[in-house]
């Protein structure tokens, strides 16, 4: 039953997205995510308990405020990501920052990518607008209610990028598509219950070995990217260099070295602008 | 799979396995015949079979290559392509 509502409320939000020129239904989603913040009040007491264990609020007020604003964020980026045909291809709306050994490997074929994230500005229009290089394959982990699953996914711009399932009967599938030369996007800021504990914000985290584990194993080169919110329908994509390890025979220290270096940068990004981060999930457990 | 070599190797590679093993079974049982996918592992704990099986056999495999193998006798016949 809550699923059917769930699905129903999804559903009259996209309607409401459909109907309002891009602006107001990005203002509109932004109202939306005020409402949010005020109404689930246990994800806003984790927000600012994340905000002020991450040291980029000096007290509770300020956390708050930087919470409010980071969950209207998270409205905007639905909004923003139904309508990201609009953005994609104008360069005053992406503007995008690519060093010349990543630009090398877009524009090889045989060459494929690891592109790691977070929960960050608006992370899946970076995966959409890198999808015009070579097909970017997303890895998601299913959404608890399968019919507004099945509803997101009918509702995302395909372009060359589609998300794929974190659990899947082929172990070997994440391999294929790398030695395919497609690009695999992965976001590493979720609580990884078998993962390593890596320091984020200082402060011990556990951290998926994913990304790692394939930049180890396949050798495939990798970079982190960010994809920030400069203003309503406006984005700066970064791509870092690429970031290689060579294995010392360690495994977890080649594993911590990596995620290390993809903590740092994520770190970095979400110093400068707080208020476009998902901080209302569980991360230090 | 004749010759000792074949033999000492399965059963390196059988230790790999059960090192990284996500569930219960007779490792001891694993034959060249047995299918990878029999085995368990999922997209990550394949990732640390590959990386312990390089590391234990001391060479650089092509990921390709490897997952296209479905038998554990075939992938002891990669190894032996590669000179392990």
């Amino acid at each position: 039953m809550l699923h059917l509502l769930e699905y129903w409320a999804a559903r009259l939000a996209l309607f409401g997205v459909d109907l309002l020129p891009p602006a107001a239904a990005s203002r509109w989603a932004g109202w939306l995510g005020s409402l949010w913040w005020t109404a689930d009040r246990p994800r806003r007491r984790v927000a600012i308990s994340n905000i002020l264990r991450a040291g980029v609020a000096g007290d509770p007020a300020e956390a708050r405020a930087i919470g409010r604003a980071a969950t209207r964020h998270m409205g905007t980026v639905l909004v923003e990501s139904l309508k990201s045909a609009l953005v994609l291809d104008d360069p005053d709306r992406v503007r995008v920052r690519i060093p010349d050994d990543v630009q090398a490997v877009l524009e090889d074929p045989d060459q494929g990518l690891i592109v790691v994230s977070g929960h960050f500005g608006n992370w899946e229009l970076a995966g959409q607008w890198l999808s015009r290089y070579k097909p970017v394959a997303g890895i998601s982990r299913p959404m608890n209610n399968p019919r507004v699953q099945e509803l997101a996914l009918s509702r995302r711009p395909r372009h060359g990028f589609r998300m794929i399932p974190k659990y899947d009967p082929d172990p070997g599938r994440f391999i294929k598509l790398l030695g395919d030369g497609e690009i695999l996007a992965l976001l590493v800021d979720q609580h990884a219950r078998q993962g390593l504990d890596v320091p984020f914000f200082g402060h011990p985290a556990k951290t998926h070995t994913t990304a790692a584990m394939l930049h180890l194993v396949t050798r495939a080169p990798m970079c982190f990217a960010t994809c920030r919110r400069a203003a309503p329908m406006t984005f700066d994509l970064t791509l870092s260099p690429l970031i290689e390890r060579q294995r010392s025979g360690d495994r977890s220290a080649d594993v911590e070295a990596i995620l290390l270096a993809l903590n740092g940068l994520l770190e970095e990004a979400i110093r400068r602008d707080p208020d476009q981060y998902l901080w209302g999930h569980r991360r230090w457990r | 799979m004749d010759g000792e070599g074949t033999a000492g190797m399965l059963d390196r590679l059988r230790d790999v396995l059960r090192d990284n093993a996500v569930e219960e079974r007779d490792w001891d049982a694993v034959a060249p015949e047995t299918t990878i996918e029999s085995l368990g592992f999922d997209s990550l704990t394949i990732l640390d079979v590959l990386y312990d099986v390089e590391e234990e056999f001391g060479i650089a495999l092509e990921p390709k290559q490897v997952v296209k193998t479905r038998t554990v006798g075939e992938i002891v016949g990669l190894l032996q392509q590669h000179g392990a």
